[in-house]
């Protein structure tokens, strides 16, 4: 059974297909890219798989539980326990240290332990920037904060929304990097990304356009073959 | 973790957090003055009213039950019964003895001038000073409840002065009709005696005072034959405003319940305060000088319902401010919430955050407006009634239930605005 299914998803805001009929399996495990232009539908997508969207039509199977039916409340409590976000704007809270913007997660999860959070820094390369304001952290520091918030309640899929999008080549490696170690540790994860370079160091490289799966490749790791 | 983020909100925004404070503070201050002002006016409006006189008549049963009957006018000879002087002291006996701020006994006879004119002399306290049966002294008289009175020529009748036994004051016109003055000495028969007074005062009244004489009670007494009696008792009380249980009791005091009759007899209404002088004055009946009564009744509710509306009206100006302030704020911290719900914050987690920093900004604003309130209280106090206003401690609860009913209904636009955000829509512009 896959980790996360999706089957002839739909999404409509009015009269606008913004996904149509979008079928997708995630194995556990798994590095999966998704990439388009922009008004293909990612966003939309990544919101339904992360749990803050549901589907106007279609099955989302997370663990074997469709979440496109659960109630509001049963969809917070699925991303508090099965989800860790990574956004391009970081989304830090801006009067917290980086200690405590990662506590925050587990705060809300469970019980907020200061040395598990300060472990999650020190495996992104912050533990010495712990006490310090986002404002006081570069672009990239501040991504990296976001990813230890992610993997702080250790997620079962972790979802990334243009995690590179914000930050320089130096920075966008380092993130890299950082996914590259989570996968090889066996994190599953999903990136939304305009970035081919980005792109194509996933297992699986998905094309949006117009709502739809364009293409959906797997990398030169793999076998390049082209799916669909 | 949250009192972390607690204390992040009001480091981080103690701007934000000083103006929702400030506008709490604001309203909470005016909410003190006025319900202080309102709780201490009842008071100094009747004081200001005891200018205007004696709120309370004692008369004999008798007089009363004649009077009524035949409404016989004030002057007219229907008086057959008396009060006793030596029950005087046990008004301020009384349930409510600290409520009566001065009285004076009167009694009346006819006299005659030496120019043959018939004149009414009446005999009564003007500061007299006596010994109370519990043991403590007080100085009363008309020269308290006379405020009006002016005094043209000469000056009050000073009881406490050596050879003031045969003084008298003389009404205006009176004096003027027959040329008297102050230093005068006037000689009168009454009781077919003569006396020879000496004139203290002229007094100005404006009513018909004007044409009659005060005299020493004693010496009246002589006069009228009527040692140690009195024709009727004035008494000017500090008293609540009827209600409808004064209505019921004004009826029959025995008609009441016993809890009724305890809140009834327990409470400053001027009937109450006129039963327990008849208890104390023997065939006496005590009844209110109704336009005093009715008019300062009159005067307090509407004083208290201004002051009401004025506590309402600032509530609700605060309340609107909060509502502005708090809105904005969860605007202005759309990402930071919509961020929190989704790591997995609940509604109520999130709103019991923003409630709680709401709930310390207000405690924080109320004990400024308390304080800032109770000056406004003086500020009134010294410039409308040219007193403190005392510090109710009771203010304090209901300021303190106020603020935070006013803080909560203020924040419930912000609360339903937050419940509404979804983290897709503000993290991803969906």
């Amino acid at each position: 059974m896959s980790l996360l299914e999706l089957k002839n998803i739909t999404k409509r805001y009015g009269n606008l297909k913004a996904l149509d009929n979008v079928n997708l399996k995630v194995e556990q495990g798994e590095w999966v890219a998704i990439m388009g232009p922009s008004g293909s539908g990612k966003s939309t997508l990544m919101n339904i798989i992360g749990c803050m969207d549901k589907p106007t039509e279609g099955e989302v199977l997370l663990d074997g539980a469709d979440i496109a039916k659960v109630s509001d409340k049963e969809l917070t409590a699925i991303r508090r326990d099965k989800i860790g976000l990574v956004f391009q704007q970081f989304h830090l809270v801006n009067y917290l240290t980086a200690l405590e913007n990662v506590m925050v997660s587990q705060y809300y999860h469970s019980i907020p332990d200061e040395e598990e959070a300060l472990m999650a820094l020190e495996r992104v390369g912050l533990k010495d920037r712990a006490k310090h304001l986002p404002s006081q952290l570069s672009g990239g520091e501040q991504q990296r904060v976001c990813i230890a918030r992610a993997l702080i309640n250790h997620p079962e899929i972790i979802l990334a929304d243009e995690p590179t999008g914000n930050l320089d080549e130096a920075n966008e490696n380092i993130v890299l990097d950082i996914f590259r170690q989570l996968h090889k540790e066996g994190a599953t994860l999903v990136v939304v990304t305009h970035d081919p370079e980005v792109g194509e160091i996933a297992e699986r490289l998905i094309i949006l356009e117009h709502g739809v799966i364009k293409s959906e490749t797997k990398s030169s790791a793999a076998d390049d073959a082209v799916i669909k | 973790m949250f009192f972390r983020m607690i204390k992040g909100a009001f480091t981080r925004q103690w701007k934000k957090m000083l103006m929702i404070a400030l506008t709490i503070a604001l309203g909470a201050s005016l909410a003190t003055a006025m319900l202080n002002v309102m709780m201490d006016v009842g008071d100094k409006v009747n004081q200001e009213l005891k200018t205007y006189g004696a709120n309370i008549n004692v008369v004999p049963k008798t007089s009363s039950v004649v009077d009524n009957l035949y409404e016989v006018e004030e002057g007219e000879d229907a008086n057959t019964a008396y009060l006793l002087e030596s029950e005087l002291g046990n008004i301020k006996t009384i349930f409510w003895a600290f409520n009566i701020v001065d009285f004076a006994p009167f009694i009346s006879t006819s006299a005659e001038l030496s120019s043959g004119e018939e004149v009414k002399i009446n005999g009564t306290w003007f500061n007299h000073h006596m010994d109370l049966p519990t043991g403590e002294s007080l100085d009363t008289g008309i020269q308290n409840l006379r405020t009006w009175w002016d005094v043209t020529d000469g000056s009050w009748l000073n009881e406490q002065q050596a050879g003031s036994e045969n003084s008298v004051m003389v009404g205006s016109v009176l004096a003027e009709r027959a040329g008297i003055k102050a230093g005068d000495t006037i000689n009168v028969n009454a009781g077919g005696k003569d006396y020879s007074l000496t004139v203290a005062g002229i007094y100005s009244s404006g009513d018909d005072a004007d044409e009659q004489i005060y005299g020493i009670m004693d010496m009246v007494q002589e006069m009228a034959d009527k040692d140690g009696y009195l024709s009727n008792i004035e008494v000017s009380a500090i008293t609540t405003p009827d209600n409808e249980l004064v209505i019921k009791a004004a009826k029959d005091p025995g008609s009441l319940t016993i809890s009724q009759y305890e809140t009834w007899y327990c409470t400053a209404y001027v009937s109450s305060i006129c039963y327990q002088i008849q208890e104390v004055i023997t065939d006496s009946v005590a009844s209110p000088v109704r336009q005093v009564a009715d008019s300062e009744g009159a005067i307090l509710e509407k004083t208290e319902l201004l002051m009401l509306l004025i506590t309402v009206l600032s509530l609700v100006g605060s309340a609107l401010g909060i509502t502005n302030l708090v809105t904005a704020s969860v605007m202005e911290r759309s990402n930071e919430i919509g961020l929190l719900k989704a790591v997995g914050a609940r509604d109520s987690a999130i709103s019991g955050l923003v409630l709680t920093e709401i709930v310390i900004t207000g405690i924080f604003g109320a004990v400024i407006g308390y304080f800032a309130g109770f000056g406004f209280a003086q500020i009134i106090g010294h410039t409308v009634f040219g007193s403190a206003i005392e510090m109710k401690p009771f203010v304090i609860p209901i300021v303190a239930v106020l603020v935070v009913i006013v803080t909560l209904a203020g924040s419930i636009p912000a609360i339903r605005m937050l419940l509404r955000l979804r983290p897709a829509e503000v993290l991803h512009g969906r």
